[in-house]
């Protein structure tokens, strides 16, 4: 303890010494202490205000991706360019959340491999290729979103449903535990998420018939310490006939009811993946997650009753895993409109104008809904940041055309808030589509739509970056992107929102007033979010580009670093 | 028809690998050539190239077929002789083997009515770039009769142990699934 408190002092002179001004204030309310590779629980725990690290994927435990760091700011951002290009093995669709531990990057790309970069330069340390099974699934792309990491390991989820922890040093694997089985259709895209040394993570699978879960691993051993299920044994719920927001879901509750008759509980093939890290808020000891559509997706018939826990914020015990409190937003969803962007925990209005703890989400709907932390309640949602239309419209066997497309909205893609000027930043979708039902039993552990989901070729497709008043719930400002949006968002104080595009745009924007201040042609699509560190006094931003699969953008293999010129 | 009619004598001749005490991969992997190719290239247009397909996929067909989820006047009597590990053993025998490259070519705008059809259909989504990957089937440098069949075999429910392909194909006009059949044969 003594030895490692000497060593931190004699680190931070070093890093003063190379730091600018804004860089010593920085290193003030960073971490940079204790055994610079290690990363400690104190670290998890303070990353909101760590303003040299990046140590999870969402910035910190409240999932605000809201970082600390304003070298880089509205004044100076035109000045931002390249710093390092890194190109990965694999030329294809990334989502990767750079992690930055103490001036070392952790990046991953599709098919599982994992690079650790030096995150001034950019040179390789190492790289791991997971060892793939023979069974892998994916409904939406050969996708990985990223590591977690602490004490001196790196945690990955697979394509073939496996966990693995690395040695953060040298990248060789420590162990490795089978989450689910992957014939069943379960497969890993998500980051995890670490905390008192358990690892946690959801499962893809909605779109094949799995029974969806959160879980939690000892960090040590890799041994399962809870397991959440997302379909409630008894799912059949209050039978609501109208969505979150009053709309009139246009079920049919007799028809449900003798189905249920007829074919009991669905609970066991019943879908609600978890894509996305949980939020985890450790003055409760709660983790806050949202869970996905219902299995199969566009067919309602096979699926009798609200189908809790699939469309919903859900909130567990973080040291049992026992339910705490759910909101649903669309029960017995057949259009596939679910919750996957990640919650945030933040400060907000409640409907009396008090200020209370609460959970933000961003849906494909395209509203954002703000709930109270407490009993998981709707205080309030916002207006729609992409055009609505013939909502609730049920598919048919011949298409039925209704907005949002199945898309979104938001996609998965994080979204980011400034909690200084109580605003969250989402990216949206406007895809029209068609929704299509046909009817299949469950075909054991393949993709099971139960129809399926069409764009539809002559319409205009475009996306959004909008910001949008929590406290309200009223619309601050909104720039119309030329093509649908899918990746990430990231705030920064210095009062900055970055976020990339499928055609290669890279752009930072005035998180006041959504004015265009930068941007940088990647030359593939950038469709993951971005990330910030400070090494060595230097502010940087970091985003991969590779395209993605889903939306069949441009692909390609490059980890961006940016820095303000001289 | 003519090769059909061989490749059926064929079988026959080498007689059904009844139930499968005496299996022997190589007898077994013999009959499937007399249609596959011997050298990974199958003896008709509208007959899938096995020689370095997925492992999980050809193995799952396999299943499919004897299972009647996937039905053949052909293959479905072939898999059913089948135990699960012997479809696992014939699967990795193809698997293992080398993609053979076939003389493919797309026609003048193939490519744009392809790509529509792929983002209308969101194909990329588990497709990618074509190569194939466990459940997903490699599509690039497929024979292109048989991929135009398959697909019209989905859009008709003629084949159906992959449901929602169904639905996806019937949004997709003869036209583009003829171009697509070209496209992904030269990719
Ligand atoms: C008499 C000719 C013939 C023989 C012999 C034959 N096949 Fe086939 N095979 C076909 C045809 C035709 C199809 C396409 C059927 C369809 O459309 O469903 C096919 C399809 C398949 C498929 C599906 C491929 C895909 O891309 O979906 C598999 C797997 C397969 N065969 C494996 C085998 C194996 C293994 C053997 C040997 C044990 C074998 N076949 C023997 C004619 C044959």
């Amino acid at each position: 303890m003594k030895l490692k408190f000497l060593k931190a002092l004699l680190a931070l002179p070093l890093v003063l010494v190379a730091g600018s001004a804004w860089a010593q204030e920085e290193v003030g309310g960073g971490t940079l202490y204790g055994d610079l590779s290690y990363v400690t629980q104190d670290m998890l725990s303070r990353a909101a205000g760590d303003g040299n690290n990046f140590l999870h994927t969402n910035g910190n435990y409240q999932q605000t991706r809201y970082y600390p760091s304003r070298q880089i700011n509205t004044d100076n951002v035109g000045k931002l360019r390249p710093a390092w290009i890194f190109q990965t093995e694999i030329v294809d669709t990334m989502e990767t959340t750079p992690i930055v531990v103490n001036g070392v990057m952790y990046v991953t790309t599709a098919f599982n491999h994992v690079y650790a970069l030096d995150a001034r330069t950019g040179a390789q340390i190492w790289h791991h290729k997971h060892d793939m099974g023979p069974i892998t699934t994916y409904c939406c792309g050969p996708n990985n979103r990223g590591v977690a990491v602490t004490g001196d390991k790196v945690f990955m989820g697979t394509l073939d449903a496996k966990l693995v922890a690395l040695d953060a040093k040298t990248g060789k694997q420590v162990w490795e535990t089978e989450i689910a089985d992957p014939e069943l259709g379960y497969s890993e895209t998500m980051a995890p998420t670490v905390v008192n040394d358990m690892v946690l993570i959801g499962t893809n699978g909605g779109e094949y018939g799995i029974r969806g879960f959160v879980k939690a691993f000892d960090t040590e051993t890799g041994e399962l310490k809870w397991t959440f299920h997302t379909t409630a044994e008894d799912s059949t719920g209050v039978w609501a006939t109208h969505d979150a927001t009053g709309r009139d879901m246009l079920r049919d509750i007799e028809a449900e009811k003798a189905a249920l008759a007829e074919q009991g509980d669905p609970y066991e093939t019943l879908g609600g993946g978890v894509w996305q890290n949980p939020a985890v808020d450790l003055e409760t000891n709660r983790v806050y997650f949202v869970v996905g559509n219902p299995s199969p997706d566009l067919d309602g018939a096979l699926r009798p009753g609200d189908n809790l826990y699939t469309d919903s914020l859900v909130a567990v015990d973080l040291n049992t895993g026992e339910y705490v409190c759910h909101f649903q937003y669309i029960a017995h969803d057949v259009w596939d409109l679910d919750a996957v962007s990640p919650p945030i925990i933040t400060t907000v209005k409640d409907a009396d104008g008090n200020d209370v703890k609460g959970v933000l989400h961003g849906g494909k709907t395209g509203h954002v809904y703000v709930h109270k932390a407490d009993d998981c309640s709707l205080i309030r949602f916002s207006e729609a940041m992409v055009p609505q239309e013939n909502m609730w419209t049920l598919p048919t066997a011949d298409g039925a055309r209704m907005l949002p497309g199945a898309n979104g909205g938001v996609e998965w893609s994080p979204m980011a808030i400034d909690p200084t000027q109580r605003l969250s930043y989402a990216i949206n979708l406007h895809q029209p589509m068609t929704y299509t039902v046909s009817s299949t039993p469950y075909p054991e552990g393949k993709l099971w739509l139960g129809g399926s989901f069409d764009v539809i070729p002559d319409e205009e497709q475009w996306g959004n970056v909008t910001a949008v008043d929590y406290d309200t719930g009223k619309i601050r400002w909104k720039v119309r992107t030329a093509e649908p949006m899918i990746g990430g968002v990231l705030a920064t104080a210095g009062g900055l929102v970055f976020t990339g595009e499928g055609n290669g745009l890279f752009k930072a924007y005035d998180s006041t007033s959504g004015a265009e201040l930068w941007r940088f042609q990647a030359g593939a699509g950038v469709n993951a979010p971005p990330s910030s560190y400070t090494v060595d006094g230097t502010q940087y931003i970091v985003v991969a580009a590779g395209g993605n699969a889903q939306l069949n953008y441009k692909r390609g293999n490059n980890i961006i670093a940016f820095a303000l010129a001289d | 028809m003519k090769r059909y009619a061989l490749a059926l004598a064929a079988l026959i001749a080498a007689g059904p690998a009844s139930a499968q005490d005496d299996f022997n991969l190589e007898d077994a992997v013999a009959v499937c050539s007399g249609c596959h190719g011997e050298d990974g290239l199958p003896v008709d247009e509208e007959y899938p190239i096995l020689w370095g397909q997925q492992f999980f996929y050809i193995y799952t067909q396999l299943k499919d077929y004897a299972a009647g989820r996937r039905e053949n006047e052909i293959m479905s009597p072939i898999a059913s002789e089948f135990s699960r590990d012997q479809m696992k053993a014939v699967a990795q025998y193809f698997a293992d083997k080398p993609w053979p490259a076939i003389d493919a070519h797309a026609e003048e705008g193939d490519s744009q009515i392809a790509e529509r059809g792929i983002t209308g259909g969101q194909c990329s989504a588990c497709h990618g770039k074509w190569q194939g990957d466990s459940r997903i089937p490699r599509l690039a440098g497929q024979q292109p009769g048989y991929l135009r069949k398959a697909m019209l075999d989905f859009k008709n429910d003629v084949r159906k142990n992959a449901p929602d392909k169904s639905s996806t194909m019937k949004q997709l006009s003869e036209e583009t699934i003829d171009a697509l059949a070209r496209y992904l044969a030269a990719f």
